[in-house]
């Protein structure tokens, strides 16, 4: 029961990757306007809060590490974006955390900043093994229609992803502090 | 060059780029070469698909709920299209049939097995999509115990979507027929222009992300709304699957060439059941 209870977050982050995937398949419709997509970033946004709520657990940018390049297995084939990309987000907002406000609103700000660099991130990542072609200004719109759905997904998933981190820090077993 | 190699900070972060560049570069050539990806990343894509299937069965009886409700809204013009339909139907079926027989004697006569033509169909269900906004993935629940194969041609909703790109045990993902991916294959096309003969050319994406017929010797043979299809001259696909209807004819960027913007005829924006084609005509 420990050992579950110390790789719950890692669970949880599984189970966000198979939503991300599932949630773009039904609302593709929804989430795309003429040329531009957006991109579902349910894991990607847990991956900032877990580093907003938990600013100490070092053992979380490795946990990011391993959902990085499980994801990029999944769901681009190639490894080097989501592997990169998730442990520096999950290590700056750890860095952040420390001067940041614990607040909705503030947190909201570095998690829109996070899923752009991402998106931003991955565009240069795949334009440059030729894996798409898009130009400048579809990259643009995207990601302003990016920042919508990640507002969404970030208000439907703050206190669950919140809970979680507090409850069940990754590799850490709170209930040794309690005693 | 001396204060680089001792400022250890520095040779940690220039070690660890050229670290990720060569995974990233690896694994690029991996996907585009390798007819199968490497076991373990086979297992990490078939536990990630096993986790999409059970979490797909609810969404899509949800989903299938709204649809029923919207072809149930649609139900009388559906209906007034299809009677206008019927009266045609049988005769075209009893044609089809007696083409169909025939074509089997002449085959026998000729002593001909597989032409480019024959094909088995391999029917699955799309359980995952990729998440980022760039690539145009889509994750089916067959793979390669059902027999699905790397390149082979995928089919929804009446035409080709795209292709089977790389193939696990028990999931398979396709790469849609819209991305502009530049070291995917291009599907090898044919239709029949107003005069009788056949103009063949390739599948590309044009800048406006639409479907584009390329490399076309001459289209202005080409009416709007006329059917292309595979040739079966690539090696990978049958001949005769629908890509779409000719929508436009124009002039590339550079004025050189004719660009056909093409209609696609199968369900790119929401397939939720594909068939795989199997070609029985070897490469």
């Amino acid at each position: 029961m420990r050992i579950l209870r110390e790789w719950v977050l890692a669970i949880a982050l599984y189970v966000a990757i198979i939503l991300d995937g599932s949630f773009s398949l039904y609302l593709h419709q929804f989430m795309s306007f003429h040329n531009y997509g957006a991109a579902c970033m349910i894991m990607p946004i847990g991956i900032i809060l877990i580093g907003l709520f938990d600013d100490t657990n070092a053992n979380e940018i490795w946990l990011a590490l391993g959902t990085g390049v499980v994801a990029d297995i999944f769901t681009l084939g190639i490894i080097g974006v989501y592997t990169v990309a998730l442990p520096l987000l999950c290590w700056g907002s750890q860095r952040v955390a420390r001067f940041l406000p614990e607040t909705f609103w503030a947190r909201l700000i570095v998690v829109l900043l996070g899923v752009s660099l991402l998106d931003i991130y991955s565009w240069i990542i795949l334009s440059m093994v030729g894996i798409i072609n898009v130009s400048g200004h579809v990259l643009l719109f995207s990601v302003l229609i990016n920042l919508i759905w990640s507002l969404v997904f970030y208000v439907l998933t703050y206190w669950i992803w919140g809970g979680l981190t507090v409850n069940y820090p990754f590799l850490v077993d709170l209930d040794a502090y309690r005693q | 060059m001396k204060k680089f190699l001792q400022n250890k900070k520095l040779l940690s972060a220039f070690l660890i780029v050229i670290i990720i560049l060569i995974v990233l570069g690896g694994s690029v050539r991996l996907r585009n070469r390798r007819n199968s990806p490497l076991i373990i990343q086979s297992f990490g894509n078939d536990l990630v698909a096993a986790g999409s299937r059970i979490v797909d069965a609810p969404l899509s009886l949800i989903s299938g709920g709204l649809n029923s409700v919207n072809d149930l809204l649609n139900t009388q013009s559906e209906n007034n299209h299809l009677k206008s339909q019927v009266t045609d139907l049988a005769q075209t079926k009893a044609r089809d049939q007696a083409l169909k027989a025939e074509n089997r004697q002449l085959k026998k006569a000729l002593e001909l097995k597989d032409t480019l033509t024959s094909y088995n169909k391999i029917n699955a269900s799309v359980i995952s999509r990729s998440s980022d906004t760039w690539s145009d993935l889509l994750v089916i629940n067959k793979g390669s115990s059902a027999g699905v194969r790397k390149n082979q041609a995928v089919m929804s909703g009446g035409g080709v979507i795209g292709r089977v790109i790389e193939v696990n045990a028990a999931s398979a993902k396709v790469e849609l027929i819209t991305t502009t991916d530049k070291s995917a294959n291009r599907f090898a096309v044919q239709a029949e222009a107003a005069n009788g003969k056949k103009v063949h050319g390739i599948i590309t994406v044009n800048s406006a992300n639409s479907l584009a017929f390329t490399q076309v010797v001459d289209s202005r043979k080409l009416k709007q709304g006329t059917k292309v299809y595979t040739s079966g001259m690539g090696g990978n696909s049958p001949k005769g699957l629908l890509i779409g209807t000719v929508a436009a004819t124009t002039r590339d960027s550079f004025g050189l060439s004719d660009l056909i913007k093409i209609n696609p005829a199968g369900d790119i924006n929401d397939p939720s059941v594909v068939t795989v084609i199997e070609r029985k005509v070897a490469n």
